[in-house]
């Protein structure tokens, strides 16, 4: 198992990329604390920790700090430490430029890009004894690429992949390694709310088989990335998008 | 007791001796206490301590007499000096 006694914390694990990342993590022995908006969370630890490690739930919004202060004492109550955060949560506002309202806007903001920024502060110093810390953000292709009609979500995730690149040069000295995601079309609940038009033009331009990507797909890329296959690895922005920013 | 934790946690995460650790000894000060010791330090009063800092008062722990006063705040008593 390629993280047997390994400790991690996900984000945004109710559901999608998020849950899949939990079930890949525990299927390859880790202990997890996962958070979550939804109910299901809760159920998701039930069935994620049978015959299996531990795995504790926290249900709350990451925008709000008292949720965040709750994951991290949880992390250190359960676990004394931490080896490997998996910043996933994010929201998706679809919107043209000079129709979009700034509320959500700034909502996404504070989810997307705020939330990875202060979870990751509070985490390094979990990590402080950790034999092989990993840090995983999850940007996206709207992030690195650009796509029409979700200006504010790309340039959220653009900031993810900038604060990635800093924070990898930074953590380096602590030998903490920073690497990002980027998914492209994934089948989730996020990408199934996008207008059907639309989902098939992303659909069209994927290379491999013309489909969307899963989201085990993604989940095997940061099973790559928390384990130590790729302990010289910080710094990247991998692409899991079939080809399609080729 | 607990300053004696206090200057335990300064001098192992920062690998300095015990005898410059006063109220005086201030962030930059000496090459030790840079931006990558301030979070050792950090990290080691955390876990001394049992709290969890916020992060504008790691921000104000700027020498080590600010240090006892903010970990006041969170419960840890220091006997008057």
């Amino acid at each position: 198992m390629l993280l047997k006694d390994r400790r991690a914390l996900i984000t945004g694990a109710s559901r999608g990329i998020g849950k899949a990342v939990a079930e890949v993590f525990a299927e390859q022995g880790a202990s997890l604390v996962i958070a979550g908006r939804d109910d299901g969370i809760q159920q998701l630890a039930a069935t994620l920790s049978k015959d299996r490690q531990p795995v504790f739930a926290v249900q709350g919004d990451l925008t709000d700090e008292s949720h965040v202060h709750e994951l991290v004492a949880t992390c250190r109550r359960e676990f004394g430490g931490l080896d490997i955060l998996v910043n996933n949560a994010g929201v998706l506002t679809q919107a043209l430029i000079g129709m979009m309202s700034l509320d959500p806007v700034r909502h996404m903001f504070e989810v997307n890009l705020l939330a990875v920024i202060n979870l990751t502060q509070y985490a390094v110093r979990l990590m402080a004894k950790s034999s092989s810390p990993s840090i995983i953000n999850l940007a996206s292709i709207a992030g690195t690429q650009g796509i029409e009609g979700v200006s504010a979500y790309s340039a959220s995730k653009a900031g993810v992949v900038g604060f990635t690149h800093s924070a990898a040069k930074e953590l380096a000295t602590r030998n903490i390694r920073v690497n990002a995601i980027a998914p492209g079309f994934i089948d989730t609940d996020m990408t199934r709310s996008l207008p059907d038009d639309w989902y098939q033009r992303r659909v069209e331009g994927v290379r491999m088989g013309k489909q969307a990507g899963s989201p085990r797909d993604v989940a095997n890329c940061a099973l790559f990335l928390a384990s130590n296959l790729s302990t010289y690895v910080t710094g990247q922005v991998i692409g899991v998008d079939g080809g399609l920013a080729v | 007791m607990n300053e004696n934790r206090l200057v335990r946690c300064f001098t192992e995460s920062l690998g300095v001796s015990e005898n410059i650790v006063n109220d005086q000894l201030a962030y930059r000060a000496i090459p030790e206490w840079d931006s990558v010791g301030h979070m050792a330090m950090i990290t080691a009063l955390e876990n001394e301590f049992d709290v969890m800092l916020d992060t504008d008062d790691i921000i104000a722990m700027s020498d080590f007499g600010k240090a006892k006063s903010i970990l006041t705040k969170y419960g840890v008593t220091f006997d008057a000096s």
